[in-house]
């Protein structure tokens, strides 16, 4: 089974040269304190709809001895796209007028703003290497868990993209079943507390290496055993499964 | 033979029982017979009805759980209705902490006094001494200080389980149809303890418990029974959506939603109900597999 190799090298300052490329792409919660990190490291900026109201409003906040209009100036979306629902006139016009892409979705209601962003990305950067090539999400979690779900469920539906969900807390990203994975931990970053999670399918047989509770051909199901709490030990974690597994980390106070 | 092959035909493509039509010619008794389970978010509203209109036997009793996330607005209104009110570890930093933050006229020592929990139990890893002492202590004439049940040797289950099975251990003669669990800060931060959380759901399957954010509340609805969920629309909705969490649904049907599924499969990867909309006051769900439902709660 092919190897896949997952590195968060996107919460430290300096990326090392060769790795990953990244696109970040904001929904509508509170911004994590290191969103300027992330907003640095990428590529291309993508606001889903009310992410607008919380760059404008929520970037200046991070940046509190600096003019917030210069902050908003500097922290300018690429594009704007959805529904067009949650973000607010003043704000649609200040980013419009910057020559910030608005993508006006309001026809579309079959699919939530998070998976019209990550396809636009991709319909965006067709020749993109994807081994190394990374989405950023913030906003996805906490809220309304309808919206959580929805969003847990988009790292299912592309499952050949590499999405991941962050939050101030944590981060969480998809291990499909058709690779085996190796996952080099950034202790200065995230951990130890970590999780398996078999999401919407349950695992027959799962094995690990690194961790706390290693699971050893172990079966895991929603009713049954669901690895949270587990603890990284060693610098390098490897997953091996029957079923598409999230992984989910710890990340240490910024 | 024509019913072999329509036997055949019917378990061959999705594992879930076939249709009414197969069960009669298999003798076997019909879906509609599955039995009812009856839902409604009494707890939000402000008197608990009497419950003779829901054809509940018993009006409904609560517990309360306090895991250890920020209270939601409305946890004193949960409070009250409470028979029992437990603090899963640094969940009594919480109360501590931010019941005086909800009652800014009056002082913190008088709040704190009037929400003492009956128990707080845990690994005991989170909670702050100062607070461990202060509920240990409290003692009144009413009541006795709060029960503090340490179980820091069981690494095993979470927090928010071993609170679900003190509960069940101690109220053994309950009527489960009338009782539910209610949860606070069960949702939110790290995720692994979300997902643990809501396995806890599926762990204890025959228990109704609801977990409770500011934002949402979400419960179970078990394969085992076909559900009537009752909606209190001055408290909640209209977002809501159906999540097949562990397990894939092959056919799941509901009434009184905008989008309202017809035998549709559901599944991560495929479709899951989110962003749906309630359009009726009695939302019906039937399914092969168990179900996450979840609503919107409007701002207190």
């Amino acid at each position: 089974m092919e190897l896949m190799i997952h590195s968060s090298s996107f919460l430290l300052p300096n990326i090392p040269a060769g790795e990953e490329a990244y696109a970040l792409v904001l929904l509508n919660q509170r911004l994590p304190q290191f969103t300027p990190l992330l907003w640095q490291h990428a590529r291309v900026r993508v606001c889903a709809d009310g992410g607008a109201n919380r760059v404008y409003d929520e970037m200046p906040l991070l940046f509190p001895h600096e003019d917030a209009a210069i902050v908003r100036h500097r922290f300018k979306p690429d594009v704007i796209k959805g529904d067009m629902d949650s973000i607010r006139s003043e704000v649609l016009s200040f980013y419009s007028e910057l020559g910030t892409d608005v993508v006006d979705e309001s026809d579309d209601q079959d699919t939530t703003d998070l998976h019209k962003c990550i396809a636009y990305i991709n319909g965006a950067m067709p020749n993109v290497d994807k081994s190394s090539f990374c989405i950023l999400v913030t906003g996805a979690l906490g809220g309304r868990f309808d919206h959580e779900a929805g969003n847990l469920n988009v790292l299912h539906r592309f499952s050949t993209t590499r999405i991941t969900l962050l939050s101030d807390e944590c981060l969480i990203y998809l291990l499909p079943k058709t690779h085996r994975h190796e996952i080099h931990v950034n202790s200065s970053a995230e951990g130890p507390h970590c999780g398996l999670i078999p999401m919407g399918m349950p695992s027959g047989r799962t094995t690990t290496t690194g961790l706390q509770w290693d699971l050893n051909e172990a079966e895991m199901k929603f009713g049954g055993l669901v690895s949270t709490s587990n603890i990284v030990k060693a610098e390098k974690v490897t997953v091996e499964s029957d079923a598409d597994l999230l992984w989910t980390i710890s990340i240490k106070k910024f």
